[in-house]
């Protein structure tokens, strides 16, 4: 195995992978700090920070030997300048001298980080990026502790609109170029580009151009200092108020992986989440607004329709009595249920399973797809997150029309998270002649038209599983406590600063951001123990580990494998899109 | 502005200077400049132009255009004249020359003449060191050993319309070497 010395550490590395000094540096876990490079883009080596000192050991031309000094060591030929490790190729016997072990590399990256500093302006407090800046980061550990820059700095436009979602302070832009090598390089849209020179350039769309690029929003995740904010989430929260969960983008059928941001139990932003098997490090700008539909416009408590069309909240006692009172007036051929393609896994199968016990015909569901709406990179036709997942669990996929035919069939219809109505597959005079029942996180036009609406947990509540277009199951981690859940026990969650220390006494602690919604298979129980069926969850792991015994196709995929190999590829291809 | 547009003649050696690179990127310069010296500026409707013509994104021949100084972004003067304030010229009277022109013309640094004729512009070194004071008069001819005299002459006579012969400079120093290197 070829070898290299970083820090007179030896590590071995493979050739074939042809990699570069720093990706390979930071591999070993071991750091030089830097800010244009990007792992999935190009390598332009241009803000100089990953300075380290590089030198290869002398070998006799003749005999093809090391060249020793006294000490009986390899000689080795420096390069004559500090070579930038992200554009530097490993060579077998390199001898690398990073800022740990140089003084002179730890002087080099200071002063560069002094230069780039020279214009930036030290706005920390009011900057969007304080907390997770690269620059500031750096600048803590490697930086200098002061300017010798005593004159003013360089002024540039400032909270520029670059395009609907991205807003730009060109003072703060260090020129790294990594958004305009995303436009060029990633979403090719080549909308952004660098202007002007020297200490006044900064990046901006050509003429009368906007920068309404579908995955802008990237542009500024990549950005490592505060100069492209998301003009949604701007001002709205620090990053260290906010607690981080790994979860899953449930606005189409690719499920990029994301983190949601939450304080106090509201979703406030949605990054990308690496995964190189799906979206590497990027995703839609349209995935980043799910977060309005966590918090807005859900379904809060049972309703009940009393007169007419006007709904009313019921208590869960008069919810579960009405529903079973529905459940044993009618036959069970006379109650069609529809399961739905932006429901998860689990969800699905107990809902089918708990009427199946009743004597209903399984679940149909129909596909969300709009096709030509998709982009061939992370957005697709379909619309849902687990269409592959209902087929999974062999829900009974039909077309729209089919749908339409049953319920119009039917006395009481039963339909799970998926708005009907308002994707026009139904008609709200469709539901007119039935006793409607939906399970529902939203209010959508199908809730307005239902007779009752029992409100369940969406995606950032729960823990569930969901598969996408390319049959990869990923499952996501509950974020949002509801009325029933508590962070502090349920050791799923995770704990910002601001859950950790405050008390239900501090003024950023509120009970209004939590729902009173339960996940379905906990609703089911309930109605399960009031019709005497057995039937009893106590978590959708208990839901998983039931169906992965039950399905070969699940057969030996678990959480555990989901979350260690961040999802797991099932066995199945994409099937024909059905419109 | 009415619709711009590259005429026939002008497509073709857009063609030619196209063939000439391994990319049509790689002819951006070369066609901007052939856009300026058809609008004497290539503000962003003419880029727009270039970027379609080209095929190219427009963002890119924006960019392009930003980093030259030399791409007129605003419409200049019909002469423009940079003159030279950096080191060299500046210790033999950069400024006099600058100031003065200032003065005769009526206009700041950066700024055209209302009659649309001139434009002044202060630049940094032009590589003509050695017969310094100097300006250069729209991306062109340098004018060298530079006086007030002189100035006034070359405004003259570029408001009749003659531009500055060039001028080819002896640099002795280097001929006495060259000479001794032959011999």
């Amino acid at each position: 195995m070829p070898e290299v010395f970083i820090d007179g550490k030896r590590y071995e590395y493979d050739e074939e992978k042809d990699e570069m000094l720093l990706q390979f540096i930071m591999d070993q876990g071991l750091e030089v700090p830097f800010f244009c490079y990007h792992p999935s883009m190009s390598i332009p080596a241009n803000c100089r920070q990953c300075m380290v000192k590089v030198g290869t050991p002398v070998k006799d031309r003749e005999t093809g030997e090391f060249e020793l000094d006294e000490d009986g060591e390899r000689k080795i030929r420096w390069f004559p300048k500090f070579q930038t490790s992200c554009s530097t190729r490993l060579q077998d016997g390199m001898v690398v001298l990073t800022q740990e072990s140089s003084e002179e590399v730890a002087r080099a990256q200071k002063d560069n980080l002094e230069f780039i500093l020279i214009n930036h302006p030290l706005d920390c407090p009011i900057c969007d990026q304080a907390g997770e800046c690269p620059l500031q980061i750096q600048t803590y550990k490697y930086g200098p502790e002061g300017s010798r820059f005593e004159v003013k700095k360089v002024h540039k436009p400032k909270h520029v609109d670059l395009g609907p979602r991205v807003t730009l302070d060109a003072e703060r832009c260090i020129n790294c170029t990594r958004c305009v090598r995303f436009t060029e390089e990633i979403s090719e849209t080549h909308q952004l580009t660098i202007v002007d020179r020297g200490d006044s350039n900064y990046p901006t769309t050509g003429p009368g151009e906007t920068f309404d690029d579908p995955y802008s929003l990237n542009t500024v995740d990549i950005c490592p200092v505060g100069a492209l904010t998301s003009t949604d989430f701007r001002f709205k929260a620090r990053v260290w108020e906010m607690n981080q969960t790994p979860s899953i983008d449930i606005t189409n059928g690719k499920g990029c992986n994301v983190d949601l941001w939450t304080r106090d139990n509201e979703v406030l932003r949605i990054t990308p989440r690496q995964n190189e098997e799906v979206n590497d490090y990027w995703m839609p700008d349209v995935g980043r607004t799910a977060y309005e539909r966590f918090n807005e416009n859900r379904v809060d408590r049972p309703s009940i329709k009393l007169d007419g069309d006007n709904q009313s909240n019921t208590s869960w006692n008069n919810a579960i009595e009405t529903f079973a009172e529905i459940l044993e007036a009618h036959d069970s051929s006379d109650i069609t249920i529809i399961g739905s393609p932006h429901a998860s896994v689990e969800e699905n199968y107990v809902f089918n399973k708990f009427f199946n016990l009743l004597g209903t015909s399984n679940a149909k569901f129909t596909p969300h797809i709009i096709p030509g709406s998709g982009d061939g990179f992370l957005i697709t036709d379909d619309q849902a997150p687990n269409t592959n997942g209902c087929r999974v669990i062999n829900l009974d996929e039909t077309d729209n029309d089919t749908i339409k035919a049953t319920v119009s069939g039917a006395k009481v219809v039963i339909i799970l998270s998926d708005d009907l109505i308002g994707r026009e597959v139904l008609s709200s005079s469709d539901l007119n002649d039935s006793y409607t029942i939906s399970f529902a996180t939203n209010n959508t036009d199908t809730t307005k038209a239902s007779d009752l609406v029992i409100p369940i947990t969406c995606v950032a509540e729960h823990t569930a599983s969901y598969v996408n277009v390319d049959g990869r199951i990923q499952r996501s981690y509950p974020a949002k406590e509801t009325k029933y859940t508590n962070r502090r026990l349920n050791l799923e969650m995770s704990e910002g600063r601001l859950d950790r220390f405050g008390t239900n006494f501090d003024n950023w602690v509120s009970e209004e951001n939590k729902v009173d919604c339960l996940p379905v298979w906990d609703f089911l129980n309930k109605l399960g123990d009031r019709l005497g069926l057995d039937f009893e969850y106590n978590h959708s792991r208990e839901i998983f580990s039931e169906l992965s015994d039950s399905l070969d196709i699940l057969n030996d995929v678990s959480y555990e494998r989901m979350d260690n190999e961040k999802g797991v590829q099932l066995p199945i291809k994409q099937e024909e899109v059905k419109a | 502005m009415a619709d711009l547009s590259f005429t026939e003649e002008e497509l073709e050696e857009i063609e030619r200077l196209k063939d000439k690179f391994p990319t049509a990127k790689a002819a951006t310069l070369r066609v901007l400049w052939l856009a300026q010296n058809k609008y004497g500026h290539v503000k962003d409707e003419v880029q727009r132009l270039v970027a379609e013509t080209l095929d190219l994104p427009k963002a890119h021949v924006h960019g392009v255009a930003r980093f030259y100084t030399q791409y007129y972004k605003e419409e200049k003067g019909k002469f423009v004249l940079d003159v030279c304030t950096c080191l060299s010229c500046q210790l033999c009277g950069g400024y006099d020359i600058l100031h003065h022109l200032e003065d005769e013309l009526d206009i700041e640094a950066g700024e055209t003449t209302d009659d649309g004729m001139f434009t002044i512009n202060e630049v940094e070194c032009l590589g003509a060191c050695g017969y310094a004071p100097m300006l250069q008069v729209t991306n062109g001819v340098y004018v060298n050993n530079l006086t007030k005299e002189k100035v006034d002459k070359l405004i003259k006579n570029l408001r009749n319309g003659n531009m500055p012969e060039f001028e080819s400079m002896a640099m002795p120093e280097l001929e006495k070497r060259n000479q001794a290197a032959s011999e």
